[in-house]
């Protein structure tokens, strides 16, 4: 596959990691801020390992795995930190407190399982990468297609970053489960397949949070530089809930 | 084999929410006006729910009632909370697809619009429940009651850890001060109406 093709995930990550700046993300999703920033740092030592060290196919090998853990561990966080935003107010419910911990039990189980009936081409902890990086995008899809099923039940609002971050995940994992699993029942002679299309998908992932990130989520805590209501305005206001009670 | 299966699923359920994405994305219109949220809205007599969730009513029915009647009695006042509780649904949805249109026209604060969404959610989470539990227990034959015991509707008021007139008394609060801020004309209208 050409290079500078298989690098253009790379400069979208860039522009994104300058949207998140501007919009300062890390504050109000700091774990899809490192993981996007994990990605640009990963993505360009291994762009300089490969180009650097050519010959030394080792150390790319190292970096690549290494760099794919590193993926699984935040990718996880990022579904926690997207969970823990959209059911913020039902915290109080003490089931809602179970359902990440239920998600992830789930897809462990699930990816672990899928290792047993069709074992992975690597051994030693390289298995227990690919075990996590399935069991991640399992996580990935079921928060995704949960949050967007809540959506007509609930009424959930759709622009809000929480939901940007699923669907880019969401979407970009659907796509890469689908072909993993083609991928084991064609073989090898569909790696080139595969790889463009885990490349398309992932870049669209990654416009979906662009596009997400472009417009700025608006403050849902009370600015106190708002001054408070007048009397009047108060008094009209106790007047209707006393009406409605 | 059970694994693979509910692989699929969980894969076929991502795929099925891709599309709706698309869809929702491809169809984006506001499904009702600003000006006309008042007249899709339902009644929800409060004061009525509350008589119904109330143990001492319930007790006294039982008391004076003989068992025959008195399982009479309970499943007319389940239906009749299986309508306030589908009317508050409904309003639920009404009210959050108004905080959203009047959030998208940047005409209502994000913190009004937030409070109004989340007490909607939690209507909508206990309407939930709440039904589907009404739902089974009015599914089973009137006679099936003196076998299984009936069960008494003050339960109904917490499901899901969740307070049904309560929240839904949050959701009208809420709901009044997002019309402060947008149609104070319309108020008497809401307070008719939620």
């Amino acid at each position: 596959m050409n290079l500078l093709l298989r690098y253009i995930p790379l400069s979208l990550l860039v522009l994104l990691l300058w949207v998140l700046l501007r919009r300062r993300a890390q504050q109000v999703c700091p774990w899809f801020f490192v993981y996007v920033a994990f990605g640009v740092v990963a993505d360009m030592v291994r762009l300089a390992v490969r180009l650097l060290v050519p010959l030394n196919a080792d150390v790319y090998y190292a970096t690549y795995w290494i760099s794919e853990a590193g993926y699984d561990v935040l990718g996880m966080l990022v579904m926690y930190e997207v969970l823990r935003a959209v059911l913020g107010n039902l915290t109080r419910a003490w089931w809602s407190r179970l359902i990440f911990p239920a998600v992830f039990i789930l897809g462990v189980s699930l990816s672990l399982a899928r290792a047993r009936a069709v074992p992975p081409q690597v051994g030693g902890i390289l298995a227990y990468i690919v075990v996590g990086e399935i069991a991640v995008r399992l996580v990935q899809v079921i928060v995704f297609a949960g949050l967007v099923t809540s959506v007509p039940l609930l009424g959930l609002r759709w622009r809000q970053y929480p939901f940007g971050i699923a669907a880019g995940f969401g979407i970009f994992s659907t796509v890469a489960l689908l072909m993993t699993t083609k991928f084991s029942d064609f073989g090898t002679s569909f790696k080139l397949l595969f790889g463009w299309t885990l490349l398309v998908a992932y870049s669209v992932a990654v416009l979906i949070w662009i596009w997400f990130f472009s417009s700025p989520q608006k403050a849902e805590t009370p600015n106190p530089d708002v001054s408070a209501p007048s009397p009047g305005v108060l008094k009209q206001y106790l007047d209707v809930l006393r009406r409605m009670r | 084999m059970l694994s693979l299966v509910l692989t699929w699923l969980i894969v076929a359920w991502g795929a099925l929410a891709c599309i709706y994405l698309l869809y929702r994305a491809w169809t984006r219109f506001p499904r009702r006006d600003l000006d006309d949220v008042v007249h899709f809205l339902y009644p929800v007599d409060l004061s009525l729910a509350e008589s119904l969730l109330d143990p001492a009513e319930d007790f006294s029915l039982r008391w004076s009632l003989s068992p025959r009647a008195y399982r009479e009695a309970q499943r007319r006042r389940m239906r009749l909370y299986l309508e306030l509780v589908r009317r508050m649904a409904h309003n639920s949805v009404v009210l959050v697809e108004f905080g959203n249109a009047a959030c998208a026209g940047e005409k209502l604060e994000a913190a009004v619009v937030s409070e109004l969404q989340q007490a909607a959610i939690k209507v909508r989470l206990y309407s939930t429940f709440a039904r589907l539990n009404l739902r089974i227990r009015l599914l089973l034959p009137s006679g099936a009651f003196g076998v299984i015991p009936l069960p008494d509707l003050p339960r109904m008021r917490k499901v899901a850890d969740l307070d049904g007139p309560k929240t839904y008394d949050e959701l009208r609060t809420a709901a009044a001060a997002a019309f402060m801020q947008l149609q104070p004309g319309d108020l008497e209208g809401l307070t008719r109406n939620l």
